[in-house]
């Protein structure tokens, strides 16, 4: 059935070379398999030879998957962009609930890790303010920027940038979490598990979720840029 | 230089109305008096590109070969920006134009 496969072939080729990004991957997929058909039809010749002219025309799978890639790398460094600005918010949210339920329960820390407490303390606001600021400043840089044409030294600098200012967000905020996590450690210390310290510790358990969920998505970046950039070489 | 005007001519040629990548080359083709033969695999990276920018929306519609298709159409957004690129190569063709008024091809000296 060579009728059949010059098409799917061709499709498959398409869709693998995308596979870092299974949505796109899919929608290209059916798109173009429509747009090949439409060409098959509307092609005077023979099937089997309108098939292999609607692919040759429509062009190199590697480098086409190279242009789409690039519009993926736009659209995923955008949502990072978004997703450190709500995570910081949740981070937020979740620190100001604990610290509102110890005013609430009246619970302090004991006297003699007061000074550690502190100095803890001081770490944790200045890393949030710090990702706080860059993370404004991330969104600000990645929201000005315009879809790029393709791959080239001024998107690779450009991602670069926003790699390194979505990065220094997270270790910051990483370095908060780690710090409220250490609070929280010498709060309970020594408090048995009940009603009193669950919001405590669901509240950390957010905070952490949204520490590795930007981890996860920055990853996602990285991952894509070298996919980006293997399509490029091949 | 096709290439640099890509997203314009993308957008000229959905001015008309929603339109399926197929049919978005076939317009440019027409429109052009066959002008401009697009390497086809050009225009979907460009729709996905412009849709991404706000210019243009999609949607998967199901067409009569009950294939599913995606359908672009401009967005307010795409309207103003195609308004604007208009304006600004009409600018630049009568520019060019002007300048190349009477010239004659450069003759070597005898």
């Amino acid at each position: 059935m060579e009728k059949a496969g010059v098409i799917s072939d061709y499709l498959d080729a398409l869709a693998s070379a995308l596979s870092f990004d299974r949505s796109l991957s899919r929608r290209v997929r059916q798109e173009v398999e429509d747009h090949l058909w439409d060409v098959v039809a509307a092609d005077q010749i023979g099937d089997r030879e309108a098939e292999r002219r609607a692919v040759a025309n429509f062009g190199d799978p590697q480098v086409l998957a190279a242009q789409f890639a690039v519009v993926s790398l736009a659209k995923q460094t955008k949502r990072v962009g978004v997703a450190l600005i709500l995570v910081i918010a949740c981070s937020f949210a979740a620190m100001k609930a604990r610290v509102a339920w110890y005013a609430a329960l009246q619970w302090a820390l004991s006297e003699d890790i007061r000074p550690v407490g502190a100095v803890i303390g001081s770490i944790d606001r200045y890393s949030f303010r710090l990702s706080v600021i860059i993370g404004l400043g991330a969104l600000a840089y990645i929201g000005s920027q315009r879809t790029p044409l393709a791959f080239d030294s001024g998107y690779r600098r450009q991602l670069r940038r926003s790699f390194y200012l979505c990065a220094a967000t997270t270790a910051f905020l990483i370095v908060s979490v780690i710090s409220d996590g250490t609070l929280t450690v010498l709060q309970m210390f020594g408090a048995e598990l009940s009603a009193k310290t669950l919001l405590p510790i669901v509240s950390m358990a957010v905070e952490i979720a949204c520490a590795g969920f930007l981890v996860f998505q920055i990853h996602g970046i990285a991952h894509r840029v070298r996919s980006t950039a293997a399509l490029l070489k091949t | 230089m096709l290439k640099g005007h890509l997203d314009m001519i993308v957008l000229a040629a959905l001015s008309a109305g929603p339109a399926h990548g197929y049919a978005v080359i076939e317009e440019i083709r027409r429109r052009s008096g066959q002008a401009f033969d697009l390497p086809e695999g050009t225009v979907y990276p460009a729709l996905h590109r412009l849709e991404h920018a706000g210019l243009l929306a999609s949607r998967w519609v199901t067409a009569e070969s009950n294939r599913r298709r995606r359908v672009y159409a401009l967005t307010r957004r795409g309207v103003r920006a195609l308004a604007e690129r208009r304006a600004v190569w009409q600018q630049f063709s009568e520019a060019i134009g002007d300048l190349l008024e009477g010239t004659r091809p450069w003759k070597k000296p005898a």
